[in-house]
């Protein structure tokens, strides 16, 4: 009879899943061990210090693909671009075809809310961003509105802008300044060799007549800002004051703050014009 | 004298406070066929469930060859081999598969002896094929056959011609016959009285949880009150007058008068029948006929169980 | 002793020719191609993107950061997100690939994707009948009259069904492995992988942490895995005996096991719920630090509460299945 009896399936079976019982109490067993002597860190993983380098020592016109790294805040992050596409994806679309090669995106890095001191923290700290920093052939960042506005917008939420908030303001802009020149600095350090383009402030506040006085402290905040980018060849500047005064509104997005497409759009025109 | 095979004593069961059997006892004893009846709701499936631990009783004891069913089960039931209500097995294997599954929980049941029983149940052509492809005669075989694995001395089979044609149930009765020919004590359940009768040394009678009667088929028949029929020239007048006697019971014929065409049907003593005929001719009634109708085993039966209905 | 043995063996014949193994294998041969094609869609744009995966997990990191940033998402969302972030900037530091693609790494996010509700379901699959069904077969009016005490029958189910558990987590990873590794290939068994994050509050303490070659944390998580679903196997075993109906024993179950995972994804601040069952099935998260879905529950907490809960429900089941009356 060619029929299998109990006995063999059940042997068969029993053999078997004993077979992975003993691998699962295995597996049980090594979490016991793990829990019993966490120092079996035997193999504590080392910092590696991220020696990996690849950074670029050909700019990137010359380069065989652009490799774009975007650092900042929420300008750069795109907010208020329904399309999520902000100055950086129409920057990268425009360079790639201007110069007819691929552009590789390594990261939008943009933080919204990020401030210099926290930028510059992280340019010195943390290994990735360096790392980042280092592959990277153009660099495009924007910071420095968070540490100028955060008072100031947030008290905007609550009650109305003074001239009082924009001394405030003001009084903030030397510390302010004192962390970009640390972002600069290390974006230097890191990488020298990669252009680095900056995007300059602009006020919001503009139709407000008020608050038009900040557009004063604003332009302070970016003649400081280029006096220290100017220093490395490599970096440049690229305004975005004007774009947004008499047109304010046509390029702002309903929040009051951040560009709308169109804004997005022209700010990513004026990068392409200098790159 | 020998120890009986099965003794059942003083077995009670309560359930959500209601009496289901009440001080059942019994015995079977080597070799014996004995029939167990009562109509449904008698408590006849919780008693043999009791019998082979599916219910622990609620006062009371079953013992089988010496072992306390509800104490040592293990023991006792090594002796018992039983289909409780439909022989049901394991559909998605074969009779074979499910013989030895069987087997592999009694001690000495190999598979010489899955052979063996499947030979006496005649079911080596099909052994081999599954179970949900047999049809109910073959699953009544192989429940047997599976009771039979393990050697009982008792073999217990609740309404065991259930379902079965008549060819089927003629095979059963005689295997049944040639079993305890081989020294097996049987204990059958049914409903099918007549089935009873053919099969069986001894019945036991059981209603409303209590037995109501046991012994040999023909002392019971001896002992119970014959019935006599009456066809009386007056109707209405012979069933007033015999009722009016309390040692006769009326069982049928008090039907009024115009659709009244059988005889009167009475339960009473042979001796007394002179005594009654002079009475009715008394009383001016005509006797035309008087009958004494043997008693069957179904009669008595029904005349047990349903005596309170006809009071 | 002797006697227990045949009886497991028959049980797990049995289960063995209800073809519920079958049905298993089943799902998985579905199941795991779907996700081997998802993961590999999903690696391809990533390899797109991101040919390096550090830049990834950096977007990543930013793009956390940003939902962080937001007011909108509940203060107990981040703090699960803030681990993440912490754990990410680990791997980054450490420079290991927390995701290399292979099959071996498959199979280790298959199976810790699936220990809290897929595994559950299958082993429900496998054992919510294996009581229930002997009633309404009738055939547990013969089972229960051979010569042998009621508990080693309902101890030999309960070991068939450890087998199978066993065997159902082995199908998992052998599967996973063998059908992943045809897309991702068949290494990555000595990738390191990082466990032993600690987490307090929404900040972790990487102190304890150290590096595991991937075979021995993917034994590790099996390992987890066979734990939960042995709890999982005693509860359904515990409403089969208690329940007639397969379905209702079935259906209770893996309620259970849903409401304990919408409770955990809910990160719930009723913190008595830890105390569930279902909630504490995902073992395995510890290992990688996943934050516990109700702060305060660590890996020994879970072990035990769901120790508790299988050596309730055994022995409830023995209770009621050794003193219980047959009466169907």
């Amino acid at each position: 009879m060619s029929e299998m009896t109990n006995r063999k399936i059940g042997i068969a079976l029993a053999a078997g899943s004993l077979l992975a019982t003993a691998f699962m109490i295995a597996g049980l067993c090594f979490v016991a061990i793990d829990m019993a002597a966490p120092a079996a860190a035997e193999q504590k993983p080392e910092e590696t210090g991220n020696a990996a380098d690849a950074g670029s020592l050909v700019p990137y016109r010359e380069a065989e693909e652009i490799r774009l790294l975007a650092l900042g805040d929420s300008l750069t992050k795109g907010t208020g671009d329904a399309t999520g596409q902000g100055y950086v994806r129409r920057v990268a679309d425009g360079l790639s075809k201007r110069y007819n090669k691929p552009v590789k995106l390594l990261g939008n890095l943009a933080i919204n809310g990020m401030t210099a001191q926290e930028l510059a923290e992280r340019l010195e700290r943390d290994e990735g961003y360096q790392y980042a920093v280092k592959g990277a052939n153009l660099i495009v960042f924007s910071i420095g509105g968070n540490d100028l506005f955060l008072s100031a917008y947030a008290s905007l939420n609550g009650r109305e802008l003074n001239e009082a908030a924009i001394d405030e303001l003001a009084g903030d802009l030397d510390e302010a300044l004192e962390r970009f020149k640390r972002v600069v600095e290390r974006l230097n350090a890191l990488n020298p060799n990669a252009s680095v383009v900056y995007m300059g402030l602009y006020n919001p506040f503009f139709e407000l007549e008020e608050l038009r006085g900040a557009s004063a402290k604003l332009q302070d905040w970016n003649r400081a800002a280029y006096s220290e980018l100017f220093r490395h060849p490599q970096m440049l500047m690229v305004p975005t004051f004007d774009l947004f005064e008499f047109r304010v509104l046509d390029y702002l997005s309903s929040d009051h703050f951040h560009p709308n497409e169109a804004g997005y759009e022209r700010i990513a025109e004026r990068m392409l014009d200098s790159l | 004298m020998n120890e009986p095979v099965l003794a059942v004593r003083q077995l009670c069961k309560h359930i959500k406070g209601r009496s289901i059997v009440d001080h059942v006892s019994f015995e079977i004893g080597e070799g014996e066929i004995v029939g167990f009846l009562g109509p449904n709701g008698a408590g006849k499936t919780t008693t043999i469930r009791m019998l082979v631990d599916l219910i622990k009783p609620t006062s009371g004891k079953v013992v089988i060859c010496g072992h306390h069913v509800a104490k040592e089960p293990e023991k006792a039931l090594r002796y018992v081999g039983c289909i409780v209500e439909n022989p049901e097995m394991y559909s998605f294997m074969s009779g074979w598969q499910n013989l030895e599954h069987f087997a592999q929980m009694l001690d000495h049941a190999d598979e010489a002896r899955i052979r063996e029983v499947t030979e006496i149940v005649q079911l080596e052509d099909r052994i081999h094929d599954k179970v949900k492809t047999y049809s109910l005669g073959m699953r009544q075989r192989l429940g047997i056959a599976q009771a039979l694995l393990g050697r009982p001395k008792l073999l217990i089979l609740d309404e065991p011609t259930n379902g079965l044609d008549p060819k089927g149930i003629k095979e059963l009765r005689s295997f049944i016959r040639q079993l305890a020919s081989d020294g097996l004590s049987l204990l059958i359940s049914s409903h099918l009285l007549s089935e009873v009768q053919m099969l069986c040394d001894r019945v036991i009678i059981i209603d409303q949880g209590k037995v109501i009667a046991s012994g040999k088929i023909d002392e019971l028949i001896k002992q119970a009150a014959g019935h006599v029929h009456w066809v009386l020239g007056s109707r209405d007048a012979g069933v007033k007058l015999l009722s009016s006697d309390n040692r006769i019971k009326v069982l049928a014929g008090t039907e009024s008068a115009d659709d009244a065409c059988g005889p009167i049907v009475t339960a009473m003593r042979e001796e007394l029948i002179p005594e009654t005929v002079r009475r009715l001719v008394e009383h001016g009634i005509p006797v035309h006929a008087v009958h004494r109708a043997e008693t069957t085993l179904e009669e008595m039966f029904l005349a047990m169980t349903e005596r309170d209905t006809i009071a | 002793m002797l006697k227990l043995f045949a009886l497991t063996q028959n049980e797990i014949v049995k289960l063995w020719l209800k073809k519920r193994f079958y049905v298993i294998i089943l799902i998985l041969l579905i199941i795991i191609p779907i996700f081997t094609y998802a993961e590999h869609k999903l690696a391809q744009t990533n390899a797109e993107h991101f040919p390096d995966w550090r830049n990834r997990i950096l977007q990543q990191i930013a793009d956390i950061e940003n939902t962080l940033a937001s007011d909108r998402i509940p203060e107990e969302w981040k703090r699960g997100r803030r681990i993440a972030v912490q754990q990410l900037q680990y791997y980054l530091d450490h420079d290991i690939n927390p995701s290399e693609p292979s099959g071996v790494q498959f199979t280790r996010e298959f199976l810790g994707n699936s220990v809290t509700l897929f595994i559950p379901m299958l082993v429900l699959a496998i054992g919510s009948d294996i009581v229930s069904g002997e009633r309404t077969g009738g055939t547990i009016k013969m089972l229960l009259t051979r010569p042998v005490k009621r508990w080693k029958v309902l101890l030999s189910k309960l070991l068939a069904l450890a087998l199978y558990v066993s065997l159902t987590i082995a199908a998992t990873v052998i599967l996973c492995y063998l059908i992943s590794g045809f897309v991702f290939g068949y290494g990555g068994w000595s990738a390191p992988v990082l466990a032993g994050f600690k987490i307090e509050g929404s900040s972790v303490d990487s102190a304890s942490v150290y590096a595991v070659p991937q075979w021995r944390f993917l034994l590790m998580q099996a390992g987890l895995s066979w734990y939960s679903a042995m709890t999982v196997a005693a509860l359904g075993l515990m409403t089969s005996v208690l329940l007639r109906s397969t379905a209702a024993s079935m259906v209770s179950m893996m309620a259970a096991v849903i409401a304990g995972s919408i409770l955990s994804s809910m990160s719930s601040a009723w913190t008595t719920a830890k105390y569930l069952f279902s909630v504490n099935l995902n073992l395995s998260g510890y290992l990688v630090g996943t934050p516990p879905p109700i702060e305060g529950m660590t890996l020994p907490f879970s072990a035990c509460v769901l120790a508790v809960w299988g050596a309730a429900a055994i022995g409830v089941a023995f209770r009621v299945f050794t003193k219980g009356d047959i009466l169907n």
